[in-house]
C-alpha cells in the first residue's frame, strides 16, 4: 500500500505542478514576447487589458497580410472604437481559439471582422489542417477539453495529433524551447517580458509600417515573365515568382473542408449573440493574377446566414505595387488606405443595419 | 523499439499487467514470448541468430554436466565456436578481411559482405559463453528447462545492451522468485524514470554538441571546441549508457528480478583502476572472470600482469567495434591500468586524502575523456586530429557555440548530485523514506525530461551499436 500510496503521490504532484505552472498564466508572464505562443498572449493580454472609451467596439483579426491599424480607423471618428488582434502566421484555427480568448462570452464587440485571402476557400500551398506551427501558438489558451477537436483537427496526419494531444497534456513538451532560451539569460527574459508587458500595446498600436514599394517591378502575363529593377535580390524575385507565376494548387477541397470547419466554429461561438461576424477579402497583392479562382458558392462563408460579407471588390484600389512592400504584405501608406477604407465602410455598413 | 519511446511503455505495461494477472506457472512464458516480441520488433531475421545459439548453448550445458570429463571440453569448445563465430563473423569478418586486403595490397573491400549487425549480439554472446563456462568448471548446474534458458538469454530488459548477467544471479531470481516489495517497487519505478532522464535530458542533449563537433571536425577548430566536443561526448555516453542501465535494472525489479549495478559514478573515480571498478562493472567483472584470470591475471609476475592487462582491455576494446580505434582505446586504458600497476596498486586502488580527492578525480577524468576522442572519432585521422586540437589554443569563442551555459550548469548540477550520493546514497534511501521526499524527487526528473528532454524524436542509446 506504501508504494501505491507513494506512486500515487507522485503522480498526482506531477499533475499538481505541471497544471499550476503551464495550465495556469504563470508561465506566460515570462513567455518571449516574440515567440509564437508569446506573440498570441501579448496580443490577447494588451486587447483585454485595453482602456475600453466607446461601448461600440469593433475587432479586427487576421494574419501578417491584414494590415489594419486601429490608430489609423480610431483617427477617423466612426462612432466606433476599432482594434486588432491579427498575427503573423496566425491561421483560422488560431482566430477561433484567439476570439475565444479575447471574448469568451461573446458579447465584447460590436462587430469582429475575420480578414480572409479570399471568399471560395481556394487551395492554399500549405496544407493548414496540418500546420504543426498551430500547437505553438495556441498552447497557452487550449485546455484539457480541447483534445477531443483540436488533436482530432490533426487527423490528417496521425503523428502530429498524438503530438496535439500530449501537447495539451503535458504543456511543458511544447514550452520546452523557450524554457531553455529562458535558461540561457533568465534575468535578460524577465525584463523584456515586464516590459513588454507594460508597453507592446504602443509598440503596435503606433506601428506605422515600412515604406519600401515594388515599383518597378513588371510582369509579362503572356510570357510568364517576371523582372525586377536594381536594388532587388534574387530571393526575393524568386518570391514574386513563385507568388504571381506558378501554378495555383489544383481545388482539392482540402482547405475547404478546413475553413467550413475552423470559420464555422468561429461563426458558432457568435451565432445569437449581438456581435456580428464581418468578412472582408484582402487585398490581393500588387499585382492581380489573371488566373483568379472561381466563385465558389458554397464557401464557408457564403453558406453562413446572418453573417456581414464585405464587397469583394472593397479594396481593388489599394492592388498596386506603390502600396506593397513584398508579394503579399502591404507597406505603411497601403495599411494607411487600407485602414481608412475598412474602417469607413465596415462602419457604414453597421450603421446600416 | 527504444526504450525512450512510447511504444516500449505501452508494451511494458502489457507484460507487467499479463505477468501479474497470469497464474505463477505461466510468467515465464510471458516474459518469454515478451522478450522475443521485443526482439522481432527490431529486425526479424536475426531472432533464428538468437533462436539457434540458444539451443546449441542449451544443449551445451547439459552435455558438458552429462559428459565425462574427458569430453567436457569438446562440448565447451563446441559452444564457444559457435558464439564467438557467429560474433566474429557479424561484427568482425568485414573488419579483417578489409585489413588483410590492405595488408596484402588488394583493393579495400575486395572480401567484404554488406553484413547487418544482430541487435545485441555482443551482450548474448557473452552471457552465453559465461553460463557453458561456469557450468564446464562446476559454478553452475545445467539448466535443462528450454523456457527457462531462453529467457536468461534473451530476458528484454537486458537483451540488447546488458548489464551481462551471469546465470547463477538470474535463475537464483527466477527459480526463488518473490514477489517485489514495496521497496523495490518504488526503487524499480524511480530507476526507470532516472534512466529515462539520464537520456532524454542529458545524454540526447549533450549528443547534440557532440554530433556538431565530431561530424564536422573542420569546421571547429581550437582547442576550447575540441575540448567541448569531447567533454559534451564523455557525458553523452554516461548518461546514455548509465541511463540504459538504470531502466534495465528498473524493469528487472518490477518483474521480481535483481540485476547487478553497472555503473557507479565512474567520472567520480581517482584512478583509471577505480575507473574499471565503476564504468560497465558487467563487462569489466566478464572480462576478468572469462579473459584476464584465465590468461593469469596477476599470478605470474609483474610483466605477465602487464601483459594480461593489455591483453584483456585490448580485447575489450575490441569488444565495443570493429575498428582500429576501438582497439587503440582498449589498449590506451590497458596502458593506463599498467602504469598505475608499475606505480604501485594500492596507491590506486585506496581512496586519496579528501584534499587530494578532487585532483585525482579530475586528472582521471581528463585521461578517460581523452580516450573517449577514439571511441568517438569515425576514423584514426579524426582521432589524431581532434588530440592535436585539444592542445591547439585558438578560437576561444567556439565555446559559447559548441556548450550552452545551462548545459554546463547542468553538468554541475548532477556533478554536486553524483558527489552527494556517493556520499549518502541518498537515491538508495529515497525509495525507503518518506514519501513526499520521493515524489518530490521523481517530480523533478518528470519536469526535467518534460522540460530538458529531446522529444521531437527518439534518439538510439549509444550501446545499441555493440
Amino acid at each position: 500500500m506504501r508504494a501505491l500510496f507513494t506512486l500515487i503521490l507522485t503522480v498526482c504532484g506531477f499533475w499538481a505542478v505541471e497544471f499550476a505552472l503551464f495550465h495556469s498564466s504563470a508561465y506566460s508572464t515570462i513567455l518571449r514576447h516574440d515567440s509564437s505562443t508569446g506573440s498570441v498572449e501579448t496580443s490577447l493580454r494588451n486587447e483585454l487589458r485595453r482602456t475600453r472609451n466607446n461601448p461600440r467596439q469593433i475587432l479586427t483579426i487576421g494574419d501578417s497580410r491584414m494590415g489594419f491599424q486601429p490608430r489609423i480607423g480610431n483617427g477617423m471618428h466612426t462612432g466606433y472604437e476599432f482594434a486588432s488582434i491579427a498575427l503573423g502566421g496566425a491561421t483560422p484555427r488560431d482566430w477561433y481559439y484567439m476570439l475565444r480568448g479575447a471574448d469568451p462570452s461573446a458579447n465584447r464587440y460590436s462587430a469582429v471582422v475575420v480578414a480572409l485571402g479570399d471568399y471560395d476557400d481556394s487551395e492554399t500551398a500549405e496544407d493548414l489542417s496540418v500546420r504543426a506551427a498551430d500547437l505553438y501558438y495556441l498552447i497557452a489558451r487550449l485546455k484539457y477539453s480541447d483534445i477531443p477537436e483540436f488533436a482530432r483537427s490533426y487527423h490528417h496526419d496521425p503523428k502530429l495529433e498524438w503530438a496535439a494531444a500530449r501537447g495539451i497534456v503535458l504543456k511543458g513538451l511544447v514550452y520546452k524551447r523557450d524554457f531553455q532560451e529562458f535558461l540561457l539569460h533568465p534575468t535578460a527574459r524577465i525584463e523584456m517580458a515586464m516590459l513588454a508587458r507594460k508597453d507592446s500595446y504602443y509598440w503596435v498600436y503606433n506601428y506605422v509600417g515600412p515604406n519600401q514599394n515594388m515599383e518597378g517591378v513588371a510582369i509579362d502575363w503572356k510570357n510568364r515573365t517576371l523582372t525586377v529593377p536594381p536594388g532587388f535580390t534574387d530571393a526575393q524575385k524568386a518570391a514574386y515568382e513563385l507568388r504571381f507565376l506558378a501554378e495555383r494548387p489544383p481545388y482539392t477541397g482540402v482547405n475547404s473542408a478546413y475553413m467550413h470547419q475552423w470559420i464555422g466554429k468561429i461563426y458558432e461561438h457568435y451565432r445569437g449573440s449581438k456581435t456580428r461576424l464581418v468578412f472582408l477579402r484582402l487585398p490581393r497583392g500588387p499585382f492581380i493574377r489573371p488566373d483568379q479562382p472561381e466563385v465558389n458558392p458554397h464557401s464557408s462563408i457564403r453558406e453562413m446566414p446572418g453573417v456581414i460579407i464585405m464587397p469583394e471588390h472593397l479594396f481593388d484600389s489599394i492592388e498596386r505595387p506603390g502600396l506593397f512592400v513584398d508579394q503579399m504584405h502591404m507597406n505603411g501608406p497601403g495599411c494607411g488606405e487600407f485602414s481608412r477604407i475598412l474602417a469607413k465602410e465596415v462602419s457604414r455598413t453597421l450603421d446600416a443595419l | 523499439m527504444l526504450f525512450n519511446t512510447t511504444q516500449f511503455f505501452v508494451f511494458l505495461a502489457i507484460v507487467l499487467a499479463l505477468f501479474y494477472a497470469a497464474p505463477r506457472s505461466w510468467r515465464r512464458v510471458i516474459l518469454l514470448v515478451g522478450s522475443y516480441f521485443f526482439y522481432l520488433s527490431w529486425n526479424y531475421k536475426f531472432v533464428v541468430l538468437l533462436l539457434g545459439l540458444t539451443v546449441v548453448d542449451f544443449i551445451a550445458g547439459i552435455a558438458i554436466e552429462r559428459a565425462p570429463a574427458s569430453r567436457k571440453k569438446l562440448f565447451l569448445l563446441i559452444s564457444l565456436a559457435a558464439n564467438l563465430g557467429m560474433l566474429g563473423f557479424f561484427k568482425y569478418y568485414n573488419f579483417f578481411a578489409d585489413n588483410l586486403a590492405q595488408l596484402l595490397r588488394y583493393p579495400s573491400h575486395s572480401w567484404t559482405f554488406s553484413i547487418i549487425l544482430p541487435l545485441g549480439i555482443s551482450f548474448h554472446t557473452f552471457q552465453s559463453i559465461s553460463y557453458v563456462v561456469d557450468v564446464y568448471r562446476g559454478e553452475q548446474v545445467a539448466i535443462h528447462n528450454p523456457i527457462d534458458y531462453a529467457l536468461f538469454i534473451s530476458f528484454f530488459p537486458q537483451l540488447v545492451a546488458g548489464p551481462i548477467v551471469r546465470a547463477r544471479e538470474f535463475f537464483s531470481d527466477l527459480y526463488a522468485w518473490k514477489h517485489p516489495n514495496q521497496e523495490e517497487v518504488l526503487r524499480g519505478v524511480l530507476l526507470i524514470v532516472l534512466g529515462l532522464t539520464k537520456k532524454m535530458a542529458f545524454a540526447d542533449q549533450f549528443a547534440q554538441i557532440a554530433d556538431s563537433y565530431f561530424k564536422d571536425l573542420s569546421s571547429h577548430p581550437g582547442a576550447f571546441a575540441a575540448w567541448s566536443g569531447v567533454l559534451a561526448f564523455a557525458m553523452q555516453i554516461f548518461f546514455d549508457f548509465s541511463g540504459y542501465t538504470d531502466m534495465a535494472i528498473g524493469m528487472a525489479l518490477l518483474l521480481g528480478f535483481h540485476f547487478p549495478v553497472n555503473f557507479r559514478r565512474p567520472y567520480l573515480a581517482f584512478s583509471i583502476t577505480d575507473f574499471w571498478h565503476r564504468w560497465h562493472i558487467s563487462l569489466s567483472r566478464w572480462l576478468r572472470d572469462y579473459l584476464y584470470i584465465p590468461l593469469g591475471g596477476n599470478r605470474h609476475g609483474r610483466l605477465m600482469t602487464y601483459r594480461n592487462l593489455m591483453l584483456t582491455m585490448l580485447l575489450g576494446g575490441l569488444w565495443h567495434g570493429a575498428s582500429w580505434n576501438f582497439v587503440i582505446w582498449g589498449g590506451y586504458h590497458g596502458a593506463l591500468l599498467s602504469l598505475e600497476r608499475m606505480m604501485g596498486r594500492r596507491e590506486f586502488e585506496k581512496r586519496p586524502p579528501l584534499w587530494l580527492y578532487p585532483l585525482r578525480a579530475l586528472i582521471t577524468f581528463g585521461l578517460v575523456s581523452v580516450g573517449w576522442v577514439f571511441f568517438r572519432a569515425a576514423t584514426f585521422a579524426d582521432s589524431s586530429y581532434v588530440l592535436s586540437q585539444l592542445i591547439h589554443f585558438q578560437g576561444a569563442r567556439q565555446v559559447q557555440a559548441l556548450l550552452p551555459r545551462w548545459l554546463v550548469y547542468m553538468t554541475f548540477a548532477s556533478l554536486a548530485i553524483a558527489v552527494i550520493e556517493e556520499k549518502f546514497a541518498w537515491t538508495e534511501r529515497l525509495s525507503r523514506g518518506p514519501a513526499w521526499a520521493y515524489a518530490a524527487f521523481t517530480i523533478l526528473l518528470l519536469l526535467t525530461i518534460e522540460l530538458i528532454g529531446v522529444t521531437e524524436k527518439a534518439l538510439p542509446f549509444v550501446y545499441f551499436q555493440f
